[in-house]
C-alpha cells in the first residue's frame, strides 16, 4: 500500500511539473512574467536622473559587443547602458522575424534594406517623425534629405538611414605587368584588347588568362557594353540590366572568353578566394580585385613570385570611347525603433547623443594622438591602438554625420599601405566616370523590395549558364520571359511608377 | 613493409590467442591482405584533410592565401594558436560546449533508454500506437515559429536547457536501444522474473549491463550531436556567453565568406586570416575526437552475451 | 505470476481492452512508469507544437500571427505541384536519393563486416577511429577539398587521367558525372560515421555460434553468410526502413554548397528550390506546405516499408 501511495505521488508530481510548464504555453506571456533581464532603473522614474537600460539589435561581428570600447564609449558619452544582442552571421532574417513576432521589447534596430522594409510594411515599427523632432536635433543635422528619402514610406520616417563610408568603388581589374612586359604587350584600353592581350598570354604562357570568381559577374567588361548597375535610365525610364539589349552583348563576349578558354573555365564554382588563390600563386594572369582583399593577395602574389608585378587596369572604353563606372550610392543600413520598445523616447535622445558631432567623431575614429593622428589634413590611425578598440565601431554605428564620415572612414583604409594604395588608385582611376544607380534614392517599394533577392540570383545563375554555353544565347528571351514572369515584369512597372512621380 | 608487418602481427595474435586457431586457407590470406590494404588507403583518404588542416593553421598567411600548403606547412608559425587560445569568446565557447555535452548526453541517454525499455517488450500494451506516436514525430514537426513560442513561454530562451532539453528524447536512438533490446534473450528476464524481480530491477541489473555496446554508442551519438548542433543556438541564444562552439565556428566561417562580406566593407577589412581559421576548426574539433577511443572497449565483440549466458 | 505472452490484440476483442489494460498496469506499474517521462517530453516539445502545420493552409504573416492569417486551403501545394520547375525537382531529389540508397546504404555494412575480419585490434581500433574522422568536417570544407581535387587546373584526379593518357573532367561542371561527385562525397563524409552503428550490433551475436561453426567446418563465407549477417539483420532493417523515411531529403545542405548554375539541370532538388525560392522574402506557409508534402509521404514509405517488413522478414520497428 505504501508503495503504491508513493508512486502515486511521484506520478503526480511528475506530470503536475511537467503540465504546469506545458500550460504555460497557451497562456500569452504577461508583461511582468518577462523574462528579459532589466537590472537598471523602472521606468516610471524621473528620466533625467536613471536613463533606462536600451536593447539594441545589432548586425553579426565577431565579436562581443559588451567587452567592446566602443560600447563603453558610447555609454560614458551618453549616459545610457546598453544591452546589445546580435543576430546571427546566417538566417539572420529568421531570427529577427521571430524576435519581432514575439513582441520582444527591443528600443533600437541595425537593420538592413530587406529587414527594414520588411518589418516597417508589417506595422512592426515606430514612425519617428515627431520623436525626431522632439529630440533629434544632431540626427536631423547629421542625415541629408535625400538620404531621408530611402527610409520614407508613405510620408513617414521609419528609420534613420545610414549611408556608411559613401560612394566609393570596389573592384577593378588587375593584371601580371612582368607578363605583359614578357610578352611586349601594353595595358588593354577596350574589350577588344583585352581579348587580344588574353589570347596572346593563353597561348605563351599557359596560364588562366583571366579569372573570376562567380559572385562577381559584371564590373569593368559589363560596363565596356553599358552594362553598369541592376538599374539605368534609358529616355527617361528605367531599364533593369536583364533587359538591356547590351547585355545579350556582354554575355556573348564573355561567352567567347570561355569558350576558347580565356575566362577560368572553373569561374562558375570559384569563390573570391578560390579565384584570389589562382592569381595569388601565378596560376591566373588577370583577376578583377576588390582592394579589400588587396592586401593579402598582393602580400601572398609577391611572397610566391618574387618577381612578379601587377599593374590595374584602368576602366576600359566602351564603343563611343568612353569609359564610365557604375555604382550604388544605396542606404546601407537602417536604424529602426519598434513599436514594443517601452522606451521609445529615450531610443531617439540616444541616437541623438550618439551623433553629437564630437561623440560621433570620437566613435569614428578615436582620440587624437590615442587612436588616429592628422597628416597633410588626412587622417591616420595609430597601429595598434587603433584596431584593439576601434575594429569593430562601425557594427555600433546608428547613423553616420555623412559629410564628415566618409572622410573618417578612409582611417581604415590607411591601416595597410597596400591596401590604402589599391583603395586610393581604383578611385582616381574612377574619378568623373562614376555613374549611379537611380534607383539608389528611392524609397522601399512593394515589387522591388520583394523581388530583387530572388530575380538577381535567378539572373545571376542564367548568366553563369549563358556564360559557359550550357545553355545558347539565343535561348535569352525565354529566361527574360520566366524573369518577368516571375516578379520582373511587376518591378520593373513599380520601379518606373516611382521615377516618374519623382521627376 | 607495412602491410607485411601488420600481417605478421595478424598470425601473432590469432595463434596466441586462439591457440587451436583453423590454418587459414589461401584465399582467406588474400582476403586478409586486402582487408589491410583497403583501410590503409581508406585512412590515408581520411587523414590527409586533417593533415591538410594542420598544416595550413601552421604556416604563414600568404602561403594560405596562394594555396601552396598541401600537407607540410610552409613559413611555419605558431601565433594562430596563440591567438585562438587566449580569444576569450574562444574560451567561453569551449566552456560552454564541454558543459552542454556532458549534461546533455548523461540525461538524453537516460531518458533515452526508460523509453525504448518498455517499448522494447511485445507485452506493453498499445506498444504499436505509441511507437507510431514516437515514429510521427520524426518526420512531422510544427516548425520553427510554434517552437520558438513554445520555448519563449517555458522562459528557456537565452538558457543552456534549451539547448538539450527538446533533444532528449531522440526516436532515432531510441529505436536503436529498443531494436537491441529485443535483442537480448527473453530467458535471462523470465528467469529474473521467477526470483521476484520488477522491471526496474531487471532493466538496471541485467539488461543495462549487458548493453554497454549500444548504450556507448548512444552516447557517443549524443555526444557528437550536442557537440556539433549549433542551429539550436543561432535561433534561442543571443548571449554571447551561452554560445557553443560550433556556432562561433560556423560564424567565423560564414562571416568570412563572400555572401555575408558583400554589403559589408568594415567587416570584409577585417576578415579572418584563413590560417586562424583553420587552427579553430581543429580546435574545435579535436576534443569530441577523444571520446571515440575511449567508447571503444565497449564495442568488443560478442564477450558480454556470451559469458552471462554460458 | 509469469506474465502472459499473448500476441499483441490477438486475442483480445475491443470491449475488453481497457479493462486488460487496466488489469497490466496494475501488474507491472513499473514498465508503464518508464514510459511517462518520454511521453510527456514529446507531447510537450514535439506536439504541442504541431499546430504550426496549419499554416501550409494559410497566408501565414508572422506578424498578424497564427490564428488572423486568412486561410487559403490548398494554394500552397498548387504552386509546388504546377510549377514548371517541380518535375525537374521532384526527379532530381527522386534519382539522387536512390543513388544515395542504393550505394551508400550497403557500403557502411561491408565495411563493418571487413572490419569485423579484422583480427588485429589495434589496427582495427586505429581504423575505426580514422574512418569516422570526415564527418566532423562541414560541408564548405568537404567541398572546397573536393573542388580542389577534382580541378582541372592541377587536380590530383584529372593529373592522374591526363598521365593515363585521358582527357581531363570537370566533374563539378558536367552535367553526366555531377551526381556521381555527390554521392562519392557524401559517401566519403558519411560511410566510416555510418559503421558504429553496425559495429555495436556485432557484439550482439553469440560467439558460441562461430565456435560451433568452426568445429562444423563451416568457412568464412559461411559463417558470415548464416551467423553474423542474420545477426545484425534487424539492425540493417531497422536503418532501412528508417532511411527510407529520408528519401526526399536528398542532401540539401551538401547540395547547396556543392552544386552551380551549369549544373542545376541535373542536381536541383526540392530543398534547394525552395530555398531559393524564398531568398528575400521569408514565405512560410509554401515552406511549411513543402514539408507536409515530403513529411506525407515519408510517413507512408515508413508505414509500407515496416509492414512489408515485418510481413516477409518478420521484423519491423513495430
Amino acid at each position: 500500500m505504501a508503495k503504491k501511495s508513493t508512486l502515486l505521488t511521484l506520478l503526480l508530481g511528475v506530470s503536475l511539473a511537467l503540465s504546469g510548464c506545458g500550460g504555460g504555453a497557451e497562456t500569452p506571456a504577461s508583461p511582468g512574467a518577462d523574462p528579459a533581464p532589466q537590472p537598471s532603473g523602472t521606468p516610471s522614474e524621473p528620466k533625467e536622473e536613471a536613463k533606462p537600460e536600451i536593447r539594441m539589435i545589432m548586425q553579426y561581428g565577431l565579436f562581443d559587443p559588451a567587452k567592446e570600447f566602443t560600447s563603453k564609449y558610447i555609454t560614458e558619452k551618453t549616459g545610457y547602458p546598453v544591452q546589445y544582442e546580435m543576430l546571427p552571421a546566417e538566417n539572420a532574417d529568421e531570427k529577427l522575424n521571430l524576435l519581432v513576432a514575439n513582441k520582444e521589447n527591443f528600443d533600437v534596430m541595425k537593420l538592413n534594406a530587406a529587414q527594414f522594409y520588411n518589418l516597417a510594411t508589417s506595422g512592426a515599427l515606430e514612425p519617428m517623425d515627431e520623436l525626431l523632432e522632439a529630440h533629434g536635433n544632431h540626427i536631423n543635422q547629421a542625415i541629408k534629405p535625400e538620404s531621408w528619402e530611402s527610409a520614407t514610406i508613405d510620408g513617414k520616417k521609419y528609420a534613420i538611414p545610414e549611408t556608411g563610408s559613401g560612394v566609393s568603388i570596389g573592384e577593378e581589374l588587375i593584371i601580371r605587368q612582368d607578363w605583359l612586359d614578357e610578352l611586349g604587350l601594353s595595358v588593354p584600353t577596350n574589350a577588344d584588347e583585352l581579348y587580344n592581350v588574353l589570347k596572346t598570354i593563353k597561348e605563351k604562357k599557359n596560364v588562366i588568362p583571366l579569372t573570376g570568381s562567380k559572385d562577381s559577374i559584371y564590373g569593368d567588361i559589363a560596363t565596356t557594353f553599358g552594362v553598369l548597375t541592376d538599374w539605368k535610365e534609358v529616355d527617361g525610364k528605367l531599364v533593369h540590366k536583364a533587359e538591356q539589349p547590351e547585355m545579350k552583348e556582354f554575355l556573348g563576349y564573355m561567352n567567347k572568353l570561355y569558350a576558347e578558354g580565356l575566362l577560368d573555365t572553373e569561374m562558375p564554382i570559384n569563390t573570391a578566394q578560390k579565384a584570389i588563390e589562382k592569381f595569388a600563386s601565378g596560376k591566373a594572369a588577370a583577376y578583377k580585385l576588390a582592394w579589400w582583399n588587396a592586401g593579402s593577395t598582393i602580400a601572398a602574389l609577391n611572397e610566391s613570385n618574387p618577381d612578379a608585378k601587377v599593374s590595374v587596369i584602368p576602366y576600359l572604353k566602351g564603343k563611343d570611347g568612353k569609359a564610365v563606372v557604375g555604382a550604388n550610392a544605396n542606404t546601407t543600413w537602417f536604424i529602426a525603433i519598434p513599436k514594443a520598445s517601452k522606451h521609445k523616447e529615450d531610443a531617439v535622445k540616444f541616437l541623438n547623443a550618439k551623433l553629437e558631432p564630437e561623440t560621433f567623431k570620437g566613435l569614428a575614429i578615436g582620440e587624437e594622438g590615442v587612436h588616429h593622428e592628422v597628416k597633410d589634413g588626412k587622417y591616420y590611425p595609430i597601429l595598434p591602438k587603433f584596431n584593439d578598440d576601434l575594429n569593430n565601431a562601425s557594427a555600433f554605428m546608428t547613423g553616420v554625420d555623412e559629410e564628415k564620415y566618409p572622410i573618417y572612414w578612409q582611417a581604415r583604409v590607411r591601416k595597410d599601405p597596400v591596401l590604402q594604395n589599391y583603395f586610393e588608385t581604383f578611385q582616381k582611376n574612377a574619378e568623373g566616370l562614376v555613374v549611379v544607380d537611380p534607383m539608389s534614392t528611392a524609397p522601399p517599394i512593394d515589387a522591388v523590395s520583394r523581388n530583387t533577392l530572388k530575380l538577381r540570383t535567378l539572373l545571376d545563375d542564367n548568366a553563369l549558364k549563358f556564360i559557359t554555353g550550357s545553355e545558347p544565347l539565343e535561348s535569352y528571351d525565354t529566361f527574360l520571359a520566366q524573369w518577368r514572369a516571375e516578379g520582373g515584369e511587376d518591378m520593373v512597372k513599380a520601379a518606373n511608377e516611382w521615377y516618374q512621380s519623382a521627376q | 613493409m607495412q602491410l607485411m608487418k601488420q600481417d605478421l602481427d595478424l598470425k601473432k595474435i590469432t595463434a596466441g590467442a586462439g591457440g587451436n586457431a583453423i590454418k587459414s586457407s589461401p584465399g582467406e590470406k588474400l582476403f586478409a591482405a586486402f582487408n589491410y590494404a583497403f583501410f590503409i588507403l581508406m585512412g590515408m583518404t581520411t587523414m590527409l584533410p586533417f593533415i591538410n588542416l594542420l598544416a595550413k593553421s601552421l604556416s604563414s598567411e600568404q602561403a594560405v592565401v596562394s594555396g601552396r600548403v598541401g600537407l607540410f606547412p610552409i613559413g611555419i608559425q605558431f601565433e594562430t594558436y596563440y591567438y585562438v587560445l587566449q580569444d576569450s569568446m574562444f574560451l567561453t565557447s569551449l566552456r560552454t560546449s564541454v558543459l552542454l555535452t556532458v549534461i546533455g548526453t548523461a540525461l538524453s541517454l537516460f531518458m533515452t533508454t526508460i523509453t525504448a525499455y518498455p517499448l522494447s517488450k511485445t507485452r506493453l500494451r498499445g506498444r504499436k500506437w505509441l511507437l507510431l506516436m514516437f515514429v510521427f514525430t520524426m518526420l512531422f514537426s510544427g516548425g520553427l515559429i510554434p517552437t520558438y513560442l513554445l520555448m519563449q513561454n517555458l522562459n528557456l530562451v537565452n538558457t543552456l536547457p534549451v539547448l538539450f532539453l527538446p533533444a532528449m528524447v531522440n526516436v532515432f536512438n531510441m529505436l536503436i536501444i529498443k531494436n537491441y533490446f529485443e535483442g537480448l534473450p527473453e530467458s535471462l528476464e523470465e528467469s529474473a522474473k521467477l526470483d521476484g524481480a520488477g522491471n526496474i530491477r531487471i532493466l538496471i541489473h541485467i539488461i543495462l549491463p549487458l548493453s554497454l555496446p549500444v548504450l556507448a554508442t548512444i552516447a557517443l551519438f549524443f555526444a557528437v550531436a550536442f557537440w556539433n548542433d549549433y542551429f539550436a543556438a543561432m535561433i534561442y541564444i543571443t548571449n554571447p556567453e551561452l554560445k557553443p562552439l560550433q556556432l562561433y565556428l560556423k560564424e567565423l566561417i560564414v562571416s568570412s565568406g563572400g555572401e555575408f562580406l558583400k554589403n559589408n566593407v568594415d567587416a570584409a577589412i577585417n576578415m579572418t586570416p584563413q590560417s586562424i581559421q583553420a587552427s579553430s576548426i581543429l580546435l574545435a574539433t579535436i576534443p569530441i575526437l577523444l571520446v571515440y577511443p575511449f567508447l571503444q572497449k565497449y564495442f568488443v565483440k560478442g564477450v558480454l552475451v556470451g559469458s552471462v549466458k554460458g | 505470476m509469469k506474465p502472459e505472452k499473448d500476441k499483441p490484440q490477438a486475442g483480445t476483442g475491443k470491449k475488453a481492452y481497457m479493462p486488460t489494460l487496466a488489469r497490466d498496469i496494475r501488474k507491472e506499474w513499473d514498465l508503464y512508469l518508464l514510459l511517462i517521462p518520454g511521453i510527456l517530453f514529446i507531447l510537450l516539445f514535439k506536439y504541442t507544437p504541431m499546430y504550426g502545420i496549419i499554416i501550409a493552409f494559410k497566408d501565414f504573416n508572422i506578424f498578424t500571427g497564427f490564428a488572423d492569417s486568412p486561410w487559403v486551403g490548398w494554394k500552397h501545394f498548387e504552386k509546388l505541384f504546377t510549377s514548371p520547375d517541380f518535375s525537374r525537382v521532384f526527379q532530381n531529389t527522386v534519382i539522387i536519393s536512390l543513388l544515395k540508397i542504393i550505394i551508400l546504404f550497403p557500403l557502411p555494412i561491408v565495411i563493418a563486416l571487413m572490419l569485423n575480419e579484422m583480427k588485429n585490434m589495434m589496427f582495427k581500433r586505429s581504423v575505426q577511429t580514422v574512418i569516422y574522422l570526415p564527418h566532423f568536417l562541414s560541408w564548405v570544407i568537404v567541398s572546397g577539398l573536393f573542388i580542389d581535387l577534382l580541378s582541372v587546373n592541377g587536380g590530383l584526379v584529372n593529373k592522374l587521367l591526363n598521365s593515363m593518357g585521358m582527357e581531363s573532367v570537370a566533374f563539378f561542371l558536367d552535367n553526366s558525372v555531377f551526381r556521381s561527385v555527390l554521392v562519392t562525397s557524401a559517401g566519403w563524409k558519411e560511410t566510416g560515421w555510418s559503421t558504429i552503428v553496425y559495429l555495436a550490433a556485432f557484439s550482439m551475436i553469440d560467439p558460441a555460434l562461430y565456435e560451433a561453426a568452426k568445429i562444423d567446418g563451416a568457412s568464412k563465407w559461411k559463417q558470415l553468410w548464416h551467423i553474423t549477417l542474420p545477426g545484425i539483420a534487424p539492425i540493417i532493417i531497422l536503418m532501412f526502413i528508417l532511411r527510407l523515411g529520408n528519401i526526399l531529403e536528398a542532401g540539401t545542405e551538401q547540395i547547396l554548397v556543392m552544386y552551380n548554375p551549369v549544373v542545376y539541370k541535373v542536381s536541383d532538388v526540392i530543398g534547394t528550390y525552395v530555398y531559393r525560392q524564398g531568398l528575400g522574402n521569408q514565405d512560410y506557409s509554401f515552406t511549411t506546405a513543402v514539408g507536409l508534402f515530403e513529411a506525407v509521404i515519408s510517413f507512408t514509405l515508413v508505414v509500407v516499408g515496416n509492414s512489408l517488413s515485418k510481413k516477409y522478414l518478420q521484423r519491423g520497428i513495430w
